[in-house]
């Protein structure tokens, strides 16, 4: 609650920026963030970060473990809050807003992809793929049901719909996974470690299909990787050192 | 209320944790069937007490209020004056307590309240019966047989003969009488009233209800009969009441006090012992269903905790893609509740089996063939909707823990921890 007081403050100053920075074509950005942990000892991971992802980028972000790199994503994702700092996603301030109202955010706007494909193991792979719709009612559901197939489909999963993620190999559920994270339609899809779980022979295909569909959708994606290689084909790469973007 | 995201997610969970599902239905199953074969265990054993007090028994019985008079010379003397005696002298034992007006009483009765299913005039007195050398002290009981029945049931007890449709000159009497005397229909009998009135009688019905006292001591004639016996010309001595609601017997005979110039007593009355052994022993049962019932709650509270913990990654991950906190808390309450209602489901369906197997069992009550249940038993509506309304109450009240430490699963910790 402290953190609305901050907000009130500077409200003004950010729609400014906002405007200064031409945000029509931004997809989310943040401001000024810093992110201190208070879990016994303080530790402050974040400084002063800045960030604008544009509609349609491709970005990563990459940095050694423990540089901040996957507290940025959770705060650009609404998962985490920050210290200080504004997160502006689809012209609201998250920071304003309650925890089910950034849930609903998160449903609406955002799609995500874990470093664990996250399947859960009672629904097969149509209904794991439509969870987000699902979250949103039957009516979303219904709508979205034939665009996710042809994702499934596209992914190379069409003959698999109807089975449990538990008969899929990993790069497979993987797939599923990213699917999953565009199944609302989503302005900005948000990977932590995407391929970290997987070989590398899997992990280039799901990196690959992740770059295809950016390009197929339009949609911007912000992939967390520690990997090089990964990252030199991105549109852009920020690079994270000790909490700040160098 | 709840949505397909929860509704789907609860449903997937139990039919893929089946043995989960399997033990969390069976526990409450157990304590439904026990709540309801206890319940209906002890509402029969309590309406077989009360039968066996009031079966035998108007619930209601009015008759001419006891007084005693103070004899003359027993009045306090207040002055110098012998006191005015007021009166003709009487000898006390033979004052006749009698109702003469009761035709006019009876109908009014009859109309007094909804609750009163049926009035019945009745003379009774002592008398002894006689057949060759035996005699035994008996109880005339004079009425009119098609009334009586209503309010004490003669007709299905009998073993031979008739009830209904008794003539003048004949009697119906109890089979232990009938084994003692050894009579059979169409014999003779002498009764001799405490009036000192003679008459003979046939036997017409021989009955036995199964309480000792009235198959023993009681003789059945018309009520026109037992006038002349005990001399009252066109009166009777008492008019039974039989209530539907028995435990408003106390209640009813006090209002009719106020409004009868004669005394009201109901059956509670007499047996206040009873009564309140009764009060305890469904205190005592309430408390045995209670505990059984939170029993049960715990057991779900525990296997939905189970549930809910071997779940936190996916309920994290749900929360990460936009599951809100309600939908979350409703997925698990929605869980729990059905979860209790299935199982209070199959606890009726087993309880209520067990109760009519049990009821099936019957042993011999008496030498005329009659049986009774070994297990009295009461299953009745209300019972099982109460057994059912509660174990599903419960499930629901022991749901809301685990779905609420469901719901306050932050998804960063899910993430970060894996």
């Amino acid at each position: 609650m402290s953190g609305g007081m901050d907000g009130m403050d500077t409200m003004d100053e950010m729609d400014a920026r906002a405007a200064v920075a031409g945000d029509d074509d931004a997809a989310t950005q943040v401001f000024d963030i810093d992110k201190i942990f208070t879990d016994g000892i303080t530790t402050q991971v974040l400084f002063d970060v800045n960030l604008t992802v544009r509609k349609g980028e491709f970005l990563a972000i990459i940095g050694a473990s423990g540089s901040g790199k996957t507290t940025l994503l959770n705060i650009i994702g609404l998962l985490d809050k920050p210290t200080r700092g504004r997160v502006m996603l689809s012209g609201r301030d998250a920071a304003a807003l309650s925890e089910d109202e950034r849930a609903r955010m998160r449903r609406d706007y955002l799609g995500f992809i874990f470093q664990f494909h996250y399947l859960s193991p009672e629904f097969n792979v149509l209904e794991n793929a439509l969870m987000p719709c699902r979250l949103r009612g039957r009516a979303a559901e219904r709508e979205n049901t034939d665009r996710v197939q042809g994702l499934l489909e596209r992914v190379g999963l069409g003959d698999r719909l109807r089975n449990r993620p538990s008969q899929l190999s990993g790069g497979q559920q993987q797939r599923v996974a990213i699917v999953r994270a565009l199944a609302n339609d989503p302005m900005l899809v948000l990977a932590d470690e995407p391929t970290g779980n997987l070989d590398s022979k899997s992990g280039r295909g799901v990196f690959d299909l992740m770059r295809e569909l950016n390009q197929a959708t339009g949609k911007a994606f912000v992939i967390v990787t520690h990997d090089e290689m990964f990252a030199k084909e991105a549109d852009r790469v920020v690079h994270i050192v000790d909490g700040r973007i160098e | 209320m709840i949505d397909r995201f929860s509704r789907s997610v609860a449903l997937r969970n139990l039919g893929f944790n089946l043995g989960q599902s399997a033990l969390t239905v069976g526990v409450v199953a157990i304590s439904v069937t026990l709540v309801i074969f206890l319940g209906a265990l002890i509402g029969g054993l309590q309406r077989r007490l009360i039968s066996s007090v009031t079966g035998s028994v108007p619930h209601v019985v009015v008759r001419q209020a006891e007084r005693d008079p103070v004899a003359a010379w027993d009045l306090p003397r207040t002055g110098p004056d012998a006191p005015i005696v007021v009166g003709e002298e009487v000898k006390l034992q033979q004052r006749k307590m009698k109702i003469e007006d009761w035709a006019v009483w009876t109908s009014r009765l009859r109309d007094f309240d909804p609750d009163i299913l049926a009035v019945s005039p009745v003379v009774e007195g002592q008398a002894i019966l006689a057949r060759g050398e035996k005699r035994q002290s008996i109880s005339v009981t004079g009425v009119t047989p098609e009334l009586h029945n209503k309010v004490v049931e003669i007709e299905d007890k009998l073993v031979s003969g008739r009830f209904f449709g008794l003539n003048g000159g004949e009697a119906a009497i109890g089979f232990k009488l009938a084994e003692e005397f050894a009579v059979r229909l169409g014999d003779k009998v002498r009764i001799t009233s405490s009036e000192g009135t003679v008459g003979d009688y046939t036997v017409a019905g021989i009955f036995d209800t199964g309480f000792a006292a009235v198959d023993g001591r009681t003789v059945f004639v018309t009520l026109r009969d037992a006038q002349s016996l005990f001399q009252l010309g066109g009166a009777v001595t008492s008019i039974g009441l039989k209530l539907r609601t028995i435990f408003e017997a106390d209640t009813l005979a006090a209002r009719l006090m106020t409004q009868m110039p004669y005394e009201a007593e109901s059956w509670m009355e007499q047996n206040q012992t009873l009564l309140s052994g009764l009060r305890a022993q469904s205190q005592s049962s309430n408390l045995i269903i209670g505990f059984t019932v939170v029993a049960s709650g715990f057991g779900i509270a525990a296997i939905l905790i189970m549930a809910v913990v071997s779940k936190l990654r996916e309920i994290g991950i749900y929360k990460a893609i936009g599951a809100t906190r309600r939908q979350i808390l409703a997925t698990f309450t929605f869980q729990g509740t059905l979860l209790a209602l299935v199982g209070s489901l199959v606890g009726t369906a087993l309880g209520v089996g067990l109760t009519l197997g049990l009821m099936q069992v019957r042993m011999a009550a008496s030498s005329t063939g009659r049986t009774v249940e070994v297990f009295p038993m009461m299953l009745t509506g209300g019972l099982i909707a109460t057994a059912i309304g509660m174990a599903t109450g419960v499930g629901f009240l022991a749901s809301l823990y685990p779905a609420w430490r469901a719901a306050r699963v932050d998804p960063i910790e899910v993430i970060r921890g894996a």
